[in-house]
């Protein structure tokens, strides 16, 4: 309190931040510089170390396949998510809460229970085909069919539910005065939210849509379940390659891993990009 | 208009959950019924049958670990971070802020190798990538807390002469009790919620919850085993959070 230099604070402040930053520096560079080292062949289960891409060369295919399955079930989950949960926060702030406490319920519920309930939703044996009347051949193949759509609902579901809350209380916190003031000045309703509430969330907006495009990219356990064989997203072809009882596949496995990591650090890059250039970015 | 939006909302969050609700207490119910045909708790005895005490153990003991680890950790790290004193304040929030954004399948792909040739306790790395996945939460909801503390609330209790761990205990505690348990409780859903960690770096021998549920999701006509187990996996939360929501912050809008 009566430090006389700034010093002494630094020291302290820096010892403060180690016990988070120790392990999150330590696992993270282990953990993806053991996946990288293992994907450029240096670090070999059995036999001597040698630099090679052959790792990214021998599935070149099926790793632009996949990525490009990844990005996309990523951007219309991220999409969907986006519309829902702005406009659930939007009828929160507006004094109707219910749809955001509906929403606030998803949250502590596991991304595979939710793949095992929405299975158990759409598939053609499932609860709205039940509902429909409709029998076999006349429900669409929502679960393991061409489109993934359950797959995408299902991240949309949760991230709709986590893009609501955040928006909601940037919303309450700093919206609501502007907004006020707007309306007072005889802004109409349509004004408001395209001249004060769009561009003062758009920075949250920004930040909860590129948390969940970057948690589905990486995702493994929805697109198992609900998904089908082929192609597959990144995370299922590296996590099979993993587990196959040919250790030879295990430098693919990796190679898989680090294309999603280097997917997931480019939407970032993309996300700060924008972010900058917002002016209710500090 | 805004009240069909509204109703349309809710139902899009409450819908998902009703099959488990159903399904979790259906013995029989063959396709074209719209309900059972016969209630029961087949599926909960399957359940208790197949471990689930013993899985709920794992996954709530992961849960309270996580959450002692990474909530002391992110509220220092939030305290360092606001104080305005810490060197290169960037560099260090991107850093804590990182495992939101890394996919944590490949983190714990390439530490399986490095924790089978270390010898490290596969419990033990478990608990440690699930600890960093929630440092960001846990720092992040500290740091808005802190944001908003009125530091003359400590400066007045040492003028008044209380030493200093008189003031963490009856002073900076409780007027951060609200975000604190905001923040143990995300942390304890990351351990609670993980599947892919424990499953890549766990090896088959820490079976929580989620692994239990995917073990009957893999196979067909196990619906209402899933869903006993998938409810009784969520249930716990929910009263966690409504407890946590009840002692949150007041920061609501007032009017």
């Amino acid at each position: 309190m009566s430090s006389p230099a700034a010093e002494p604070g630094a020291w302290r402040a820096a010892l403060w931040v180690l016990p988070a930053l120790v392990p999150v520096a330590t696992i993270l560079v282990a953990g993806l510089g053991s996946a990288l080292l293992q994907s450029l062949g240096l670090m070999p289960l059995v036999g001597a170390p040698a630099l090679t891409i052959d790792a990214y060369r021998v599935n070149a295919g099926d790793i632009a396949t996949s990525a490009a399955l990844s990005v996309a079930i990523a951007t219309a989950a991220t999409a969907i998510g986006v519309l829902i949960g702005v406009t659930t926060a939007l009828t929160a702030v507006a004094g109707r809460r219910w749809a955001l406490w509906a929403g606030t319920v998803t949250v502590p519920v596991p991304h595979l229970i939710g793949a095992a309930t929405i299975g158990l939703l759409l598939a053609d044996s499932g609860l709205l085909a039940r509902l429909f009347g409709l029998s076999e051949g006349g429900w669409p193949a929502l679960v393991g069919g061409r489109w993934w759509i359950a797959v995408v609902l299902e991240y949309a579901w949760k991230e709709s539910a986590f893009i609501a809350l955040v928006v909601a209380a940037v919303l309450a916190t700093r919206v609501a005065a502007y907004d006020e003031t707007a309306a007072v000045l005889g802004a109409s309703r349509r004004a408001r939210l395209r001249l004060v509430t769009f561009p003062l969330i758009r920075p949250a907006v920004v930040a909860a849509a590129t948390i969940s495009f970057t948690y589905t990219l990486g995702s493994y356990e929805v697109a198992l379940l609900l998904g089908r064989a082929y192609p597959e997203p990144l995370p299922v072809m590296a996590i099979r390659l993993f587990t196959s009882v040919d250790l030879a596949t295990r430098p693919q496995a990796a190679a898989a891993a680090i294309v999603t990591a280097v997917l997931a650090l480019l939407a970032v890059a993309g996300a700060l990009m924008t972010l900058r250039r917002s002016a209710g970015w500090r | 208009m805004s009240r069909v939006v509204r109703a349309a909302l809710v139902l899009w969050f409450l819908v998902p959950l009703v099959p488990i609700l159903l399904w979790a207490f259906a013995n029989r119910w063959p396709f074209p019924d719209l309900l059972p045909q016969q209630w029961g708790l087949d599926g909960v005895r399957s359940g208790l049958a197949a471990g689930a005490p013993h899985a709920f153990v794992v996954s709530a003991t992961l849960g309270l670990a996580v959450a002692a680890i990474a909530t002391p950790a992110g509220a220092l790290a939030a305290r360092a971070l606001t104080s305005g004193r810490l060197p290169i304040p960037r560099v260090v929030e991107a850093v804590l802020l990182a495992p939101l954004i890394l996919p944590a399948f490949a983190v714990a792909l390439g530490l399986d190798v490095l924790v089978l040739r270390t010898r490290v306790p596969s419990p033990l790395a478990v608990v440690a990538v699930l600890s960093v996945a929630a440092i960001p939460y846990t720092t992040y909801l500290m740091r808005v807390a802190f944001g908003a503390y009125d530091k003359g609330f400590e400066e007045e209790a040492r003028t008044l002469g209380a030493s200093r761990a008189t003031v963490l205990i009856r002073v900076q505690i409780p007027l951060l009790a609200p975000a604190l348990s905001g923040a143990a409780f995300l942390a304890f859903l990351v351990g609670w919620t993980d599947y892919v960690v424990t499953l890549l770096i766990g090896g088959g021998r820490m079976v929580s919850v989620p692994i239990l549920v995917a073990s009957f999701a893999a196979g067909t006509g196990n619906s209402s085993v899933v869903a006993a187990l998938s409810l009784a996996a969520v249930i716990p939360p929910l009263i966690l959070l409504t407890l946590v929501a009840r002692a949150g912050p007041r920061t609501g809008t007032s009017t």
